[in-house]
């Protein structure tokens, strides 16, 4: 039996490996913080905070193994009338968005995303459960893909 | 054809002017644009003395809530205040707030001003921040015509537009004379509905509405209820046929027969037995706050589904409820978005069913738990008399015996439905049996929920987008779960536990379907001639 998450007529386009940096670098961040807080705490006040400092640790590594996993599950598809969007390993979903449904396209980047050449396109629809969000695109991709679903919305435009 | 000057102005509240100009003095006019030849009209003048006493009550009740947190007894907050030499200061300050309510309100009231136009309705208000607003009639979504307390005693009623956009994006126009609200509100249906020569302004009066014979109410009487204000043309509300109503009794009945009511009771049972044993009342205080809660909820349950009345027109179908604040909805056909009927476990002995809808433009209402609901409480052949009302035709040859399977039915039964496989009793041991869908030419119904039954159906045109998701433990066991996306609303459709192949054919089928229902979706403009074909 084929998975329910992957049609068989559908060709996925992956998003750049190089969101594995933009998502792992925040987290580093933050589990940074309490494992050197926890290091330099156990060492002057008491063994006790090795535990914090040994479960951030966990955590930390814990990600840098899920992280590139979870970027590589990514996949989007623009089928003839609709779009589909893939995530997730464990929870794997499969969402679908007909393009006469799109009420509007967001594309954002924050510095990090602008550093590293990535951009966010998201699709709304007149429902706020559409989770259409497809992350780790290069900007002349999210560009693209931004006309190409808006003149597609367009051309399929369906009220409500 | 109308020209730009048959604009109406057939609903001019009488007072406010002397005649069809002089108002633009007021409108603001720091924005050019080309409404000039709309005929702008104002709202009732005695609306500041509406809007104003909601200042005051807001007031009176901050002031009281704040003097009851102080606790009894305690000679602090205003009773203090009351009984101390300054006592002329609480008069005098709810004076002040009063006075400063009625002039903003005046204030308000005279930079209000609203025109409807051919396409659209424009509304134009605020004293510091001016705002125009103007929504576009073919996307309307519902009118409402809302009455409080205070307004009834005027004779007065709010407008409300609805349109799909999120919070606060409809148009308010109110305080208006209820007559005057009706003919607004027929008005601008029947302009929404694409009755463009319906309400001539000029010829005085105004012919029945032909387009009643080219779409008529299903079933509907002839007669045709006419409201006429005072200065203006005849305008002939869609003729409506009462479908049902629900009686104050059943109302009362079905409140009781809730989770919240049942645990209040015994709430109140061991409060009270608490405070005989201990012998010490005023625990009462401690928990007064959840005590208020609760029986404001239950009240507000009663008070706004007071009165129910259902009826159906060729505008729609038009809900009338209200105790203390009345309130007639009128949704016209094709704006529900989802429907879904429930019923809790103690209404299952009556066989009572709530219904409840997504419509777009009552989503971001903070009150949706009462502005969505299509029948508080029915029999089975009420409720489902209702979900004829918004979904005439579903599709199937006996339509009955889906929906029954749907409401009481579970996978034992073999019918049209599609459930879960026996494994999804690891992950959904109580409802795995109720889990389950059907699709019929016109819409997907999913059912679930053991206890609590639900039927959720969607339209096939009205489908939003899909997903389909699964977890580690789904997929060990071969579920996957399905869910449709609808506007915002207290339906959220969705099933389960579905086995992954059926999930999987779902999903694929449902994008598909959706696009043809679309295709062939009625038009925006109910009762425009011919479909539009995309």
């Amino acid at each position: 039996m084929t998975s329910p998450f992957d049609p068989h007529d559908v060709t996925w386009s992956r998003v750049s490996p190089r969101l594995t940096a933009a998502r792992l670098i925040p987290a580093s961040i933050t589990f940074a913080v309490p494992v050197v807080a926890g290091v330099v705490l156990a060492l002057t006040v008491g063994r006790w905070f090795w535990l914090l400092a040994g479960t951030a640790a966990v955590l930390w590594v814990w990600t840098a193994l899920l992280v590139p996993r979870q970027v590589r599950a990514i996949g989007y598809a623009e089928r003839e009338d609709d779009l589909l969007i893939r995530k997730g390993i464990m929870f794997v979903s499969l969402t679908v968005v007909p393009y006469g449904r799109m009420q509007y396209v967001d594309v954002e980047a924050g510095p990090l995303d602008r550093r590293l050449g990535l951009a966010t396109v998201q699709l709304h629809t007149a429902s706020p459960g559409t989770d259409a969000q497809i992350p780790g695109l290069r900007p002349q991709e999210a560009a693209r893909l931004r006309d190409r679903l808006a003149s597609r919305g367009e051309a399929r435009l369906a009220g409500l | 054809m109308n020209g730009p000057g048959a604009v109406p102005d057939d609903v001019r509240p009488d007072e406010t002017k002397p005649d069809g100009i002089g108002l633009d003095d007021a409108a603001p006019e720091s924005v050019p644009d080309s409404t000039d030849s709309l005929s702008w009209r104002r709202v009732h003048p005695v609306t500041p003395m509406v809007r104003g006493w909601a200042v005051l009550g807001g007031a009176i009740f901050i002031v009281g809530q704040q003097t009851l947190d102080g606790g009894p007894g305690e000679d602090r907050g205003l009773i203090g205040l009351l009984t101390s030499d300054f006592w002329w200061t609480v008069p005098l300050g709810l004076v002040l707030v009063a006075l400063a309510g009625f002039g903003y309100a005046a204030l308000a009231w005279r930079m209000t001003t609203f025109a409807v136009g051919e396409e659209t309705v424009h509304l134009r208000r605020g004293i510091l921040f001016k705002q125009q607003r103007h929504a576009r009639l073919d996307r309307l979504q519902a009118v409402d015509v809302r009455q409080p307390l205070v307004a009834r005693l005027f004779g007065l009623c709010e407008l409300k537009l609805e349109v799909a956009g999120g919070s606060d994006s409809g148009v308010t126009i109110g305080y208006l004379r209820d007559a005057d609200a009706a003919a607004l509100r027929n008005e601008l249906l029947a302009r929404a509905a694409g009755l463009k020569g319906t309400p001539a302004s000029t010829s005085g009066v105004v012919p029945p509405p032909d387009a009643g014979g080219a779409a008529p109410a299903p079933g509907g009487t002839p007669e045709g209820t006419t409201t006429s204000p005072a200065d203006g043309p005849l305008l002939v509300e869609a003729p409506e046929r009462p479908v049902l109503e629900v009686q104050p009794g059943r109302l009362i009945a079905s409140l009781l027969r809730n989770g919240v009511s049942i645990g209040f009771a015994l709430f109140t049972i061991g409060l009270i037995v608490t405070m005989i044993v201990t012998g010490r009342p005023q625990i009462v205080f401690t928990v007064i706050a959840p005590i208020i809660g609760i029986g404001g909820y239950l009240f507000n349950r009663f008070s706004t589904e007071f009165a129910f009345r259902v009826a159906i027109s060729a505008d729609g179908i038009r809900l009338r409820h209200g105790l203390l604040e009345t309130r007639a909805q009128t949704i016209p056909p094709g704006r529900v978005q989802a429907v879904s009927l429930t019923q809790g476990l103690l209404w299952r002995g009556p066989d009572w069913w709530r219904v409840q809808v997504n419509v777009a433009g009552y989503g971001g209402d903070s009150n949706a738990e009462t502005t969505n609901v299509l029948l508080p409480v029915g029999t089975r052949d009420e409720a489902l008399t209702v979900l004829s009302l918004v979904l005439p035709d579903l599709g199937v040859e006996d339509p009955r015996a889906v929906l029954d399977d749907g409401l009481s039915g579970d996978s034992r039964r073999t019918g049209r439905f599609v459930g879960s496989p026996r494994s999804a009793r690891w992950v959904d041991p109580v409802g795995w049996r109720r889990q389950g869908f059907a699709v019929t030419g016109r819409a997907l119904l999913l059912r679930g929920g053991r206890l609590y039954r639900i039927l959720n159906v969607v339209p096939h045109e009205r489908t939003q987008s899909l997903r389909i998701a699964s977890g580690p433990l789904q997929r060990r066991l071969g579920l996957t779960s399905f869910e449709v996306h609808s506007t915002p609303g207290p339906v959220s459709p969705q099933v389960s536990h579905l086995r992954a192949a059926d999930a999987a054919a779902l999903l694929g089928e449902q994008a598909a379907r959706a696009r043809t229902a679309r295709a062939h979706a009625g038009p925006e403009r109910w009762m425009e001639d011919g479909e539009h074909e995309h």
